[in-house]
């Protein structure tokens, strides 16, 4: 479980995030949305332990992350940031392997590499294992980088990931839509065993499917919070994006289903 | 495999290397008078002055050769890692011009300060200059690759000229000394000189490998490899301190050597791939193979004269360099379309 306490992170005198609180229970999706500017990608690197926050503490399973050693950090929490430029020609299996870096003193053991193997065949990357990632489309880039930091998260002998969290900033804006749905439904098996798993989304739909609870930040705070019914309500997206929305729900599944009206004119303040 | 190739390219480098130059001497002679030193006697004859010109002239040499071959081309490969660029080179960004800047200095300007602390000295300016290009590269701690390059060709230029400006001001003698710094050569080998050389390369070729997993794990950046509980600090000055003591110490003996340290892991990892745990240390073996058989062209090409060791490489270097840039920009084309 994660406790995020009065969280504030200040970049000369403005407020990227401003007391922001919250509980995030384990085994759990949690979504992260909000328009351009709202703070997300900065909460996210306060949750990694990249960036101390001025003011709050961050708690998970009670230990203050940001007083974690790193190397420690590093076997209970994974990233996934936007943007992965590697210029030196390695192969997508040498990428994905140094997810279990920490795990290893010099070479892989057997199930190191196992668990490489399994990943990369969840989400559909066998074929792919011997080209080199600078190769690789923009989508099938995301899909090893995933990769590499669920690995990262993988015990050596427990199937179970309690314990462990897991920070994904946008992980599917470049995939396509059968992946999208890929990797989030694996990712959302991953919680079923016991991992926090806390999103950055830009896609509301994918969030409404996803999510066990959002996140709605604005200008620093956050605006809402629940489940994903409670959350994405017209109103309130009406209010956060400035943008009219119709929210349906999924005939089949019960989820909001948010479609764009006025063909993409803003609303009149 | 690679490596055991490489291994057997190097032994046979050297052998190469011992017999020939201006006294010719028969490979299985080399052999035996190498193994006699160490008091195995073969029933293989020799005279005395090949035994005396193999070991107190061209031994020295190739060992010299062998060890700033190796460790021009492993700092390259680190700093490679470093940078995350495969085109970055201890002379682009700064470190050899640096030195050789300082090693001027203390030939014309404190002319007569001994051979020992002429290497502290050049030293010192491979690690000055390379913490100002790493200073001014920095901003908001990360590394920008275009400001790197932008800073190591600023204070290149200001070390040439500084270079320019005191070899004006140097005379004859001094002249002749200066143009072994900035051309490069192993003609001042001798047992004491390659004994000077040893720790400087012992110590960073021994402790750079143990590096190569976290420099695998820095090329996914500094953040993503900060995430896997990566020491990013102390990697990057690590790094930075190994490679520099390798190639300043390489440049105080021998002077500036360009194109090893860029072409040997290029080569490399289009064979082989990017692991520096096996690229570090192959690209040392090949580096010393590569240089020691380039001091071969360069004492025997023009014999009995010699062409610069540092001009030899970069004949040999520029076209292969520039072969490599044709066949990324072709790569780069077929990507795009």
């Amino acid at each position: 479980m994660m406790t995020i306490d009065y969280v504030s992170c200040k970049a000369g005198n403005r407020h990227i995030l401003h007391s922001i609180s919250a509980t995030l229970g384990a085994a759990q999706v949690h979504v992260l949305l909000g328009p351009n500017g709202a703070g997300k990608s900065t909460l996210l690197r306060v949750l990694s332990g990249e960036v101390l926050p001025g003011e709050g503490l961050v708690l998970f399973n009670k230990q203050n992350i940001h007083s974690r050693p790193a190397a420690k950090l590093a076997l209970e929490r994974a990233v996934l940031t936007q943007q992965y430029a590697v210029n030196l020609p390695f192969t997508v299996r040498e990428v994905v392997m140094m997810g279990r870096y920490p795990h290893f003193s010099r070479q892989p053991s057997a199930r190191d590499q196992e668990l490489v193997t399994e990943t990369m065949q969840a989400l559909q990357l066998g074929h792919l294992a011997m080209r080199h990632f600078h190769t690789l489309s923009g989508g099938e880039q995301q899909r090893v980088q995933l990769a590499r930091v669920l690995v990262q998260l993988r015990h050596v002998d427990q199937p179970h990931l309690q314990g462990k969290y897991l920070l994904l900033d946008e992980p599917t804006a470049s995939m396509d839509l059968l992946h999208q749905q890929l990797c989030l439904g694996y990712v959302q098996q991953l919680a079923a065993k016991g991992l926090t798993v806390i999103i950055v989304l830009h896609d509301l739909n994918l969030a409404a499917q996803f999510a066990n609870n959002i996140l709605l930040l604005a200008k620093g705070r956050i605006w809402a919070s629940g489940r994903p019914g409670e959350v994405l309500q017209a109103s309130t997206i009406a209010a956060v994006y400035g943008m009219q929305v119709s929210v349906l729900l999924h005939p089949d599944y019960g989820f909001p289903i948010i479609l764009p009206m006025q063909q993409g004119l803003p609303v009149e303040e | 495999m690679m490596r055991v190739l490489l291994i057997a390219g190097l032994v046979l480098s050297v052998l190469l290397a011992c017999g020939m130059g201006a006294m010719h001497i028969p490979l299985l002679r080399v052999v035996a008078i190498l193994l006699y030193k160490l008091h195995l006697h073969l029933p293989i004859s020799f005279t005395e002055s090949e035994a005396n010109v193999l070991w107190q002239i061209r031994l020295p040499r190739v060992c010299m050769g062998v060890m700033v071959g190796g460790s021009l081309a492993m700092a390259g490969a680190a700093i490679q890692g470093l940078f995350r660029n495969p085109l970055a080179d201890p002379g682009l960004v700064g470190i050899s011009a640096g030195a050789a800047l300082f090693a001027v200095l203390c030939i014309v300007v404190f002319s007569g300060v001994s051979y020992y602390w002429m290497n502290v000295a050049t030293f010192l300016g491979a690690v000055l200059s390379a913490l100002l290009v790493f200073r001014l590269s920095r901003s908001g701690g990360s590394t920008h690759m275009a400001t790197l390059l932008l800073a190591g060709l600023g204070i290149n230029a200001l070390c040439n000229a500084l270079t320019g400006l005191i070899t004006y001001m140097a005379n004859n003698d001094q002249l002749r000394s200066v143009t072994f710094w900035t051309m490069g050569s192993l003609g001042g080998a001798t047992w004491a000189t390659v004994a000077a050389l040893l720790p400087f390369v012992v110590v960073p070729v021994l402790l750079l490998p143990r590096l190569a997993k976290w420099l695998n794990a820095f090329a996914l950046g500094e953040a993503a490899a900060a995430h896997l509980g990566i020491p990013v600090k102390r990697l990057k000055a690590g790094v930075m301190l190994l490679a520099t003591l390798l190639v300043g110490a390489c440049v105080a003996v021998s002077g500036i050597i360009g194109f090893v340290g860029l072409i040997v892991p290029h080569i490399l990892r289009s064979a082989s791939g990017s692991d520096h745990r096996a690229l570090l240390p192959n690209s040392f073996l090949l580096g010393a193979s590569l240089l020691t058989l380039s001091d071969v062209l360069s004492r025997t090409l023009i014999a009995p004269a010699e062409l610069p060791l540092g001009i030899v490489t970069a004949i040999l270097g520029t076209p292969l360099f520039i072969g490599m840039l044709m066949k990324q920009k072709r790569q780069l084309n077929t990507w795009a379309s």
